[in-house]
């Protein structure tokens, strides 16, 4: 009997605190679209108040129009695998791309320490614009084949690899060539952009060092 | 000569012109509480596009999520239905502070090139982000087009969230500073694709709809 009394009163007792935080919490009101809670701000009371809101206004989108870049700038969408060259709202390349494929890999003797194969988001700026490029592979390249790191720097010398240009924008990430063309429009990369040969000669071309990269 | 002079000069004006963009082009600019809200959102905004990164932009009054840089439109996402604890509350910049977990796949040293990535399949549907100054977004997806079988479980998991806020609304310190809620519904594909696109530390300003 006891062994019953004991989880009834505990219940009650939790219901009751239920009870009680139900009556003292605010109740949430939601705002939808259809019945918005619209902002609402007192009229101006002459309309030289407004032509100085309308003024403020366009001074300030005026502003923001001035941020954007005024040479073409390189886009990239990391999650559809797309690179464009824009020139304000105008396309004028519009590529499939291979980027980061978001994999990790352990680093030897590391605890927690690990390679995380992302394309990095955000605005770069090309840094560097190379000329078939020879790729000096990184400890990562190594390590994920199963091989030993060299210790001689000639060894990590490949050439052929990246196609005939490689754009750098910084963090050893470069937009480049690749030898799998057919792994295009998928995320397989270690973080950089793989292009086509004849985009990626579009792109070189296109761009110069200090041209904007932005990357989402 | 002087026509010359004046046409040639036009000639190079017309680029800052043509250069003149419609921030909002929805905006009446004659209904003073649009154009009050649409002026604290471009006086935030270009805060966050003098520098280089990208920022979100979260319109209600047109629905669209924008991925942003410079002031430029990047990427944007439709919304299909929000709703909100408080307006004021969205007010200011706000940044994320915290995102699902992405699932990464670790590559076995050795077994070859081609080991499965990620991909907006492998992002979140159904998740919560929460932003300093305290704010959080809720992310549903619309059950709309799904089959019978994915509708019942995303509803179920929409249910189950409803219940986990409305829980943690109740047992919140009320006395602390107060926590806006944005919910936002979105196509399965548009909640996968702004998990992906989202950065630690994203700045998020939001435009409220006002009265017409």
């Amino acid at each position: 009997m006891r062994r019953l009394l004991l989880p009834t009163s505990a219940a009650v007792l939790l219901l009751l605190l239920l009870l009680l935080l139900v009556m003292t919490a605010r109740t949430p009101s939601l705002v939808t679209p259809e019945a918005p809670q619209a902002v609402q701000q007192p009229p101006f009371r002459d309309n030289a108040g407004l032509r100085t809101m309308q003024a403020r206004y366009k001074v300030l989108s005026k502003q923001l129009s001035q941020l954007m870049p005024n040479q073409p700038y390189i886009l990239v969408d990391t999650a559809r695998n797309r690179l464009y060259v824009k020139h304000q709202e105008q396309v004028v390349l519009d590529a499939i791309a291979s980027t980061g494929s978001g994999t990790i890999l352990d680093k030897p003797g590391g605890v927690n320490n690990q390679w995380v194969f992302d394309t990095p988001r955000g605005e770069f700026l090309v840094k560097s614009k190379l000329t078939n490029p020879t790729w000096i592979k990184p400890d990562w390249a190594f390590i994920e084949e199963g091989l030993a790191v060299p210790r001689n720097a000639a060894d990590r010398a490949e050439q052929g690899v990246l196609g005939e240009y490689a754009l750098g924008f910084g963090q050893g990430y470069f937009i480049h060539g690749t030898l799998y063309t057919r792994l295009l429009g998928r995320n397989v990369t270690h973080g950089c952009i793989r292009l086509n040969d004849n985009d990626l000669k579009g792109v070189y071309k296109l761009a110069r060092v200090g041209t904007p990269i932005m990357i989402f | 000569m002087n026509l010359c002079a004046i046409f040639f000069l036009l000639a190079f004006t017309a680029p800052s012109w043509a250069r003149d963009i419609e921030v909002f082009p929805d905006l009446n600019l004659k209904n003073t509480s649009e154009l009050k809200e649409a002026t604290r959102v471009l006086e935030e905004e270009l805060k966050l596009a003098a520098r280089p990164q990208t920022y979100l932009l979260i319109d209600l009054g047109r629905s669209t999520i924008h991925i942003k840089g410079r002031g430029i439109g990047l990427h944007h996402i439709p919304i299909i239905a929000w709703s909100t604890s408080s307006s004021e509350g969205l007010k200011g910049i706000h940044r994320l502070v915290a995102r699902p977990p992405v699932v990464r796949r670790k590559i076995e040293p050795g077994a070859g090139i081609e080991q499965e990535p990620i991909s907006l399949v492998d992002m979140p549907t159904d998740y919560v982000l929460a932003f300093n100054p305290s704010l959080s977004v809720t992310v549903v997806p619309s059950v709309a087009g799904e089959g019978l079988l994915q509708s019942a479980v995303l509803m179920g998991k929409a249910g189950w969230r409803t219940m986990k806020d409305w829980t943690s609304a109740l047992l919140t310190d009320h006395s602390s500073e107060p926590t806006s809620h944005l919910r936002l519904t979105l196509s399965v594909d548009h909640a996968q694709s702004l998990a992906w696109s989202l950065v630690d530390g994203m700045a998020l300003v939001i435009r409220r709809p006002t009265a017409k």
